[in-house]
């Protein structure tokens, strides 16, 4: 079988994978709100509210059906596109999602350009050190930025460049007092569109810290990747084989050493940026960024079960897209990978 | 040889490769830096600064509606964008807002008539009138979600005139006059709302407030003077409303100066105390509401081992809620000892005991604990709340001190929303809670802790009560409860002593401590105040000369 062929049967199984992964991801989520104690009703009214309240809002909100009823609305809901409305103020869930993703993939794929830049600048920086204290500072930047608890960077990053030095906004993502930019809901790419330029500035500026906070975190996952990396490419034989057919050292390193180092962190890029999409809760709850994990956290405290169920399977999707996305590229990228 | 000769050309191979990184580091080492200054020299402070006014809260708002909001955040909004029949001032004294006097009630108490300015607009322009507020009310009591507080109490909303009210009530009602300065009933313009009589509007608000609504989000609001406004206008050129997720967050924009006035429905005890110190040494102004917050203990009565009423009263007495206001909050929670705020009518009593050790332990020895018997209580605080959770380790340490030989309580932390679905199913044999009534009147305090509507001896089958987690009744005190929205004046006083009385000597509740809402704003505006219903006069927020 070809490579194209095998390539395009292997994206077919993937793709064909995904619904089945997201139904059983979208059951876990029903089954898990249902089973955790806490009441949307008692959200929604207050727990002092009578008891006849709560039956006529249980009913409106079809809580009052079996489970089994309820999942398969659910269901069939899901399968026509249709994630829902809030149970605390009828909001539609697509609506929810629309708003806050947003703002957690601007916060995303910032942190995971400083990551790359960062880490991969260190990696580099203690390769051509090995084996001294800059490579050992190297390893330590790795381990440590990797091992610290994010909350607690955060809050002291927020100390120190917001309350104390006053550089950057403490939190939020656009200056208040400002109008947002009408469009995508992505405030920067909005603002270059309709060249708002001090819409940008104020965007920019409240993306800094949350984005390089995060971003200095995972950095550290590069920054080992490379190092280890870039090192054996660096021992390996095809490298030996470059130099002595008198290749220049950059032609070396750059056509043949880099890439091939720079394969598994393009895979480890890709699972960071499928976690960054839901896992950022954080970051966005310290820096009060009102991405999707935020709401997610919100809607789980008040039991607002549309809400989560779609944020959810919305993170999920776009989790299996990504990993698809990127095993496909490395496939397309290194021919050695076979499936 | 050959394997050594292999080596070293690998060797000195990679140590060439090495060499090369090295040389371009030099290069890229302050192309780094440089990147770095522009991003950092870029992100400086610009000059934010406006006539605007801005305040953060930790309110998210997800409604803006007033069948709908129940959120302090959303209260708070909506009582800068709109008015009440009725308002009640800082010194409690009941004013018409948008009603013309105060009521005239009928001599059999059941109706109630309103007159209506006759100078107001909402937002859209329309007309402000009897039909209006007919109309909002009638949403209210059809669709709104906390339409309880009213009850059966109204039973018809009618017009005689376009600018008269008349309400029909099922009993008389002395709560009612204060029911309606809730921002619940705030009214909304019929034209705007036309299509959302039976479902709520969450995004907008067409109101007859100072402000109007020109932008909003759930995490911001702008807001601009509304220039044809019936009464005073603002003493701002507008304001910016902006929520932040966590205290670090609102304490640290109120530090740096990024907000101007930021409000402690969400501070932790911590930084409440710092911005209060702040504010004692001048770099901060503080301005203090009505304590209308009651943080309180609820017993399970109608289970071992609290069924005994002597044990109840005995945690009553151990509880020294003095030595809790210092270590948990520094003398910012005022000791309670009544289920009425202090403020309202009612509330300058003390039924329920002072700290007594002594008496405690009589009552425990009473009981059959002490001497060798020690009761194991455990008792539940929320645990996203962290002023409860300090509270919860200073009563046990002080149990500690005091009656390690007769009390010793297991703290059990949980997250509200299983904490409140769980009460009325008995759940908890003592949990620390805290309530804020829908509106200023003891109605709303007393009635939802201790009104029941099926009991069986001192056990409430069904009712508030229950609902409540205690459990608890006794005899005539439903009756009396009534009775105490039904009088007025002295009489209204003596039945409400009467009611907290009984409540004190049956010690289901114990009251702990009073919450004060508070405002901090920067030295360069005026101090914040409050109105009677413990909300921030946006409208009065302004710069000092």
């Amino acid at each position: 079988m070809g490579r194209s062929r095998e390539l395009l049967r292997y994206t077919g199984t993937r793709l064909a994978l995904a619904p089945v992964m997201l139904w059983l991801i979208a059951t876990l989520v029903f089954l898990l709100l249902r089973v955790a104690p806490g009441d949307p009703v008692d959200a929604v009214l207050g727990s002092r509210a009578p008891e006849a309240a709560k039956a006529a809002l249980r009913a409106r909100l079809g809580l009052d059906q079996s489970l089994v009823q309820q999942y398969l609305d659910f269901l069939w809901a899901l399968v026509h596109g249709d994630l829902g409305e809030a149970l605390i103020n009828q909001e539609p869930v697509s609506r929810i999602i629309r708003e806050a993703l947003p703002a957690s993939l601007e916060l995303s794929v910032t942190a995971l350009i400083v990551a790359a830049v960062t880490g991969l600048a260190v990696g580099f920086t203690a390769i051509a050190r090995s084996e001294g204290k800059i490579d050992l500072a190297g390893r330590f930047y790795g381990i440590g930025t990797y091992a610290l608890p994010p909350f607690w960077v955060a809050m002291l990053a927020q100390l120190l460049f917001a309350v104390t030095l006053g550089w950057l906004p403490v939190g939020g993502r656009f200056p208040p007092g400002m109008i947002t930019p009408d469009g995508s809901g992505f405030l920067i790419a909005d603002s270059v569109i309709s060249g708002n330029w001090e819409a940008l500035q104020g965007a920019l500026r409240h993306l800094v810290l949350p984005a390089c906070t995060l971003g200095l975190l995972l950095s550290g996952v590069f920054t080992n990747a490379l190092r280890l990396n870039l090192n054996r490419s660096l021992r390996s034989d095809y490298v030996e084989a470059a130099r002595s057919r008198g290749l220049s050292e950059t032609q070396v390193i750059l056509r043949h050493a880099l890439p091939n180092a720079l394969l598994p962190v393009l895979t480890i890029a890709g699972i960071t940026v499928a976690s960054l999409i839901g896992g950022a809760l954080l970051i966005e709850v310290t820096f009060s960024w009102p991405g999707i994990a935020l709401r997610l956290q919100e809607s789980i405290n008040q039991r607002d079960y549309p809400v989560v169920q779609g944020i959810v399977v919305v993170i999920a999707a776009l989790v299996v897209l990504v990993s698809v996305a990127v095993d496909l590229l490395v496939a397309l990228l290194d021919p050695r990978v076979r499936y | 040889m050959a394997s050594s000769d292999s080596s070293g050309v690998i060797n000195s191979s990679r140590m060439s490769g090495l060499a090369y990184l090295r040389r371009h580091l030099k290069h890229l080492l302050p192309l780094t830096a440089a990147l770095a200054l522009c991003v950092s020299q870029g992100a400086c402070q610009p000059g934010r600064r406006s006539d605007r006014i801005t305040v953060a809260s930790a309110g998210r708002i997800t409604s803006l509606d007033p069948a709908q909001a129940s959120t302090f955040g959303a209260l708070q909004l909506l009582s800068a964008l709109g008015d009440t029949l009725y308002k009640r001032t800082a010194q409690g004294e009941l004013k018409p807002a948008l009603a013309a006097a105060l009521p005239e009630i009928s001599d059999d108490g059941r109706t109630v008539t309103i007159p209506l300015r006759k100078d107001v607009l909402f937002h859209d322009g329309t007309r402000f009138d009897a039909e209006a507020m007919a109309f909002s009310l009638r949403r209210f009591l059809e669709i709104g979600t906390l339409n309880y507080v009213v009850g059966d109490r109204i039973t018809a909303v009618e017009t005689p005139d376009t600018y008269q009210l008349r309400l029909r009530l099922s009993r008389p009602s002395s709560s009612l006059e204060n029911l309606l300065t809730a921002t619940n009933l705030t009214p909304v313009s019929p034209k705007a709302y036309e299509d959302h009589q039976d479902r709520f509007l969450n995004d907008r608000f067409i109101g007859t407030g100072p402000y109007r609504l020109t932008s909003f989000r759930a995490v911001q609001q702008r807001l601009e003077p509304f220039k044809r406004y019936w009464g005073p206008l603002p003493s701002n050129a507008g304001l910016d409303l902006i929520y932040l997720s966590n205290s670090t967050a609102l304490f640290g924009a109120m530090r740096s100066g990024e907000v101007d006035v930021l409000l402690s429905d969400s501070i932790d005890e911590d930084q409440r105390l710092a911005l209060n110190r702040m504010a004692s040494e001048g770099r901060l102004r503080e301005g203090q509401g009505p304590a209308l917050v009651i943080g309180y203990i609820t017993l399970l009565s109608n289970t071992p081992p609290l069924q005994n009423p002597v044990l109840r009263q005995a945690l009553a007495l151990s509880l020294d809620r003095d030595l809790i206001n210092e270590r948990v909050s520094r003398g910012l929670r005022p000791p309670l000892l009544s289920l009425v705020p202090p403020g309202l009518p009612g509330g300058n009593i003390e039924p329920w005991p002072r700290h007594d050790a002594a008496r405690a332990r009589n009552l425990f020895i009473q009981a059959g604990y002490c001497n060798g018997r020690v009761l194991h209580l455990p008792f539940t605080y929320r645990s996203n709340v962290p002023a409860d959770r300090l509270m919860a380790l200073t009563w046990q340490a002080q149990i500690k001190r005091d009656l390690a030989d007769c009390l010793s309580l297991k703290l059990d932390g949980v997250e509200s929303t299983t904490v409140y679905r769980q009460l009325g199913e008995g759940a908890f044999q003592a949990v620390m809670l805290d309530w804020r009534g829908a509106y200023p009147d003891p109605e709303a305090y007393l009635a939802p802790l201790l009104s029941c509507r099926e009991s069986e001896g001192s056990v409430c089958k069904r009712g508030e009560a229950a609902i409540s987690g205690s459990f608890w009744t006794a005899p005539g005190l439903e009756q009396t409860l009534l009775q105490s929205d039904r009088s007025r004046g002295d009489d209204r006083l003596r039945d409400l002593e009467s009611v907290e009385r009984m409540a004190a000597a049956g010690a289901a509740y114990i009251p702990v401590w009073l919450v004060t809402p508070r405002a901090w704003s920067s030295t360069a505006l005026a101090t914040p105040e409050f109105d009677g219903n413990g909300q921030l006069l946006l409208a009065r927020l302004q710069g000092v000369r």
